[in-house]
């Protein structure tokens, strides 16, 4: 089914490349280890998939999807689908991601990632959508944890069950959001180092971190943490990635920062700080593993 | 339980209605998961109004934050997106403003909101390699009146019963008058631009039935009757040579 990037695997930590950005990058080559992009972001932005057709010569890229809708009902987005593809054979990415969530109804676009009942429907229907996508993309597509506020009464297992199922079933790799767990379990009031011991290691082929927002809630003093990237990430958020580095091995990692969009220079030093982080604890494990 | 599908309908139905009663039953988490679920109401509603804010600057200039927020949020509830694009949402946008009742003291609105529009769609747009004049060469005489003509994307054409340019100008520049008393005259504009640049041109009203029809696929022969019917003194051939002299064409087809 799949063929791979004709590009190097993605080291290091890299940063969602944003359409502000796009000029500067270009132009002046900043020292990004990779970019991720939202494929929506260009495809119907000539210009900007100019310049993006320019930086990929010079940096891998991956491609993180937010429209395909991979979990609705009536089916994924095909003519988005085929829009993405086509964007992909231009760019030859690294890697190809969505979102464990839907987004159409009936032709609607909700501009939304909105929760899935974690049930055996579920599971066949994305079983499906997955072959699907693979199929037609020729690639591997990494499923990615999303940020959750509610859960849906339908749901039969939760959520680490549900994507280890998924893996099972259909062979699919995951995208670990480190920042989604933590704020799901927040929200959810579930221990992310738990979640992150459940899922399947050997499947999880890349890591995110992205900064969110505390909301206050009507409920006195309490609070609900919502995903804005639109900040730095969370210092608390940083043991936990420590921890799934520990689990999952050096992975390629990415900075999401999307809203209130700083000076790259600003994303570059969060990506140097996960670096910098990952190194500490593998150089550690490194110590570890020679001392046993 | 229900289904999935079912699931879905009462969520995009809280999504687009606003109202998240009817999903509530749906969501675990007791009496807070209404309030959750209106973070994807909220977010829904937030995200595209900031979308159509970005597209429309001046209309909200011209309009007032207020009323444009209320404008855009009815919007985002009656016409969502059909695409994950959202470059290619907002196109329905200034139909839908010139509806507003609010709106029937500006009738140049609608064509103002349009003309916006068009300049952030040809600012995305990039050039392609023009042709030259000699790629008419091979067809001579009447070969030529059938020929359909492909201009470069970033182009536009508009006409309005107002001076919407003007209006466009005083927002672009840094010292916009407190007031400014548009009076009724037709102007007919043409919009270009690549790359993150644009221009307003108006022309006189032969070269644009001309421009305009060349740049919906007429033939050329078509294009000349319409500027010749607007202006009996239009000279088709200085007109198609300028076309070309101004990089504007990019590929020649045979008409049907």
């Amino acid at each position: 089914m799949t063929t791979a990037s004709s590009r190097k695997a993605i080291r290091g930590t890299g940063v969602g490349l944003r359409l502000p950005h796009l000029v500067e990058v270009a132009a002046a080559r900043p020292p990004a280890a990779w970019f991720e992009i939202h494929p929506e972001n260009f495809l119907a932005n000539p210009h900007a998939t100019e310049l993006l057709e320019q930086i990929a010569v010079h940096y891998s890229i991956s491609v993180h999807t937010v429209g395909v809708s991979i979990g609705s009902a009536g089916g994924i987005d095909r003519a988005h689908l085929a829009r993405v593809h086509a964007l992909i054979e231009r760019i030859d990415p690294v890697l190809v991601s969505g979102h464990l969530a839907w987004s159409t109804h009936k032709g609607t676009y909700l501009n939304d990632l909105l929760p899935l009942p974690y049930t055996e429907e579920t599971l066949d229907l994305l079983a499906r959508h997955l072959v699907e996508i693979q199929d037609t993309l020729g690639r591997p597509y990494l499923v990615e944890n999303p940020s959750s506020y509610v859960g849906l009464d339908a749901s039969t297992m939760d959520e680490p069950a549900f994507l280890s199922e998924l893996v099972a079933r259909t062979g699919c790799r995951l995208l670990c959001d480190v920042s989604n767990i933590y704020l799901s379990g927040y929200n959810m009031g579930f221990d992310p180092y738990a979640f992150i011991d459940r899922l399947p290691a050997d499947a999880v082929g890349e890591l995110h971190l992205g900064g969110f927002t505390p909301e206050a809630e009507s409920e006195a003093g309490a609070e609900v943490l919502i995903d804005t990237h639109a900040g730095r990430i969370a210092e608390d958020v940083w043991p936990l990635y420590a921890h799934a580095v520990r689990r999952f091995g050096a992975l390629p990692t990415l900075i999401e920062w999307d809203n209130d969009i700083p000076p790259l220079a600003t994303i570059l030093i969060e990506a140097a700080r996960a670096d910098l982080v990952a190194a500490q604890v593998l150089s550690a494990e490194g110590r570890h593993a020679a001392a046993g | 339980m229900p289904l999935l599908a079912e699931t879905q309908a009462r969520l995009a139905r809280a999504m687009l209605s606003g109202d998240a009663s009817a999903a509530v039953p749906l969501l675990s988490g007791g009496e807070r998961s209404a309030g959750r679920l209106a973070i994807h109401l909220r977010h829904y509603e937030a995200s595209l109004m900031a979308a159509l804010a970005a597209k429309f600057p001046a209309c909200a200039w011209l309009l007032g934050e207020r009323f444009f927020a209320e404008t855009t949020r009815r919007f985002v509830h009656r016409q969502p997106p059909t695409k994950p694009c959202m470059a290619e949402y907002g196109a329905e946008f200034p139909r839908f403003l010139a509806q507003q009742p609010a709106s029937a003291a500006m009738p140049y609105l609608r064509g103002f909101a349009v003309l916006e529009w068009h300049l952030g769609q040809v600012s995305i747009a990039i050039d392609h390699p023009p042709l030259a004049l000699s790629a008419l060469r091979p067809f001579a005489g009447e070969a030529l009146y059938g020929l359909t003509l492909r201009l470069q994307p970033g182009i536009a054409h508009l006409r309005s019963r107002w001076p919407i340019d003007e209006l466009m100008r005083l927002y672009l520049s840094a010292n916009a008058p407190d007031s400014y008393l548009m009076n009724e005259h037709q102007v007919c504009l043409e919009v270009r631009g690549a790359r993150g640049v644009f221009t307003m041109d108006r022309l006189d009203p032969a070269t644009f039935a001309f421009r305009s029809a060349i740049a919906a696929g007429r033939a050329i022969g078509a294009a000349a009757e319409a500027a010749l019917e607007a202006d009996a003194a239009f000279d088709p051939g200085g007109a198609l040579a300028r076309l070309y002299a101004e990089r504007l064409v990019v590929a020649v087809n045979r008409g049907a």
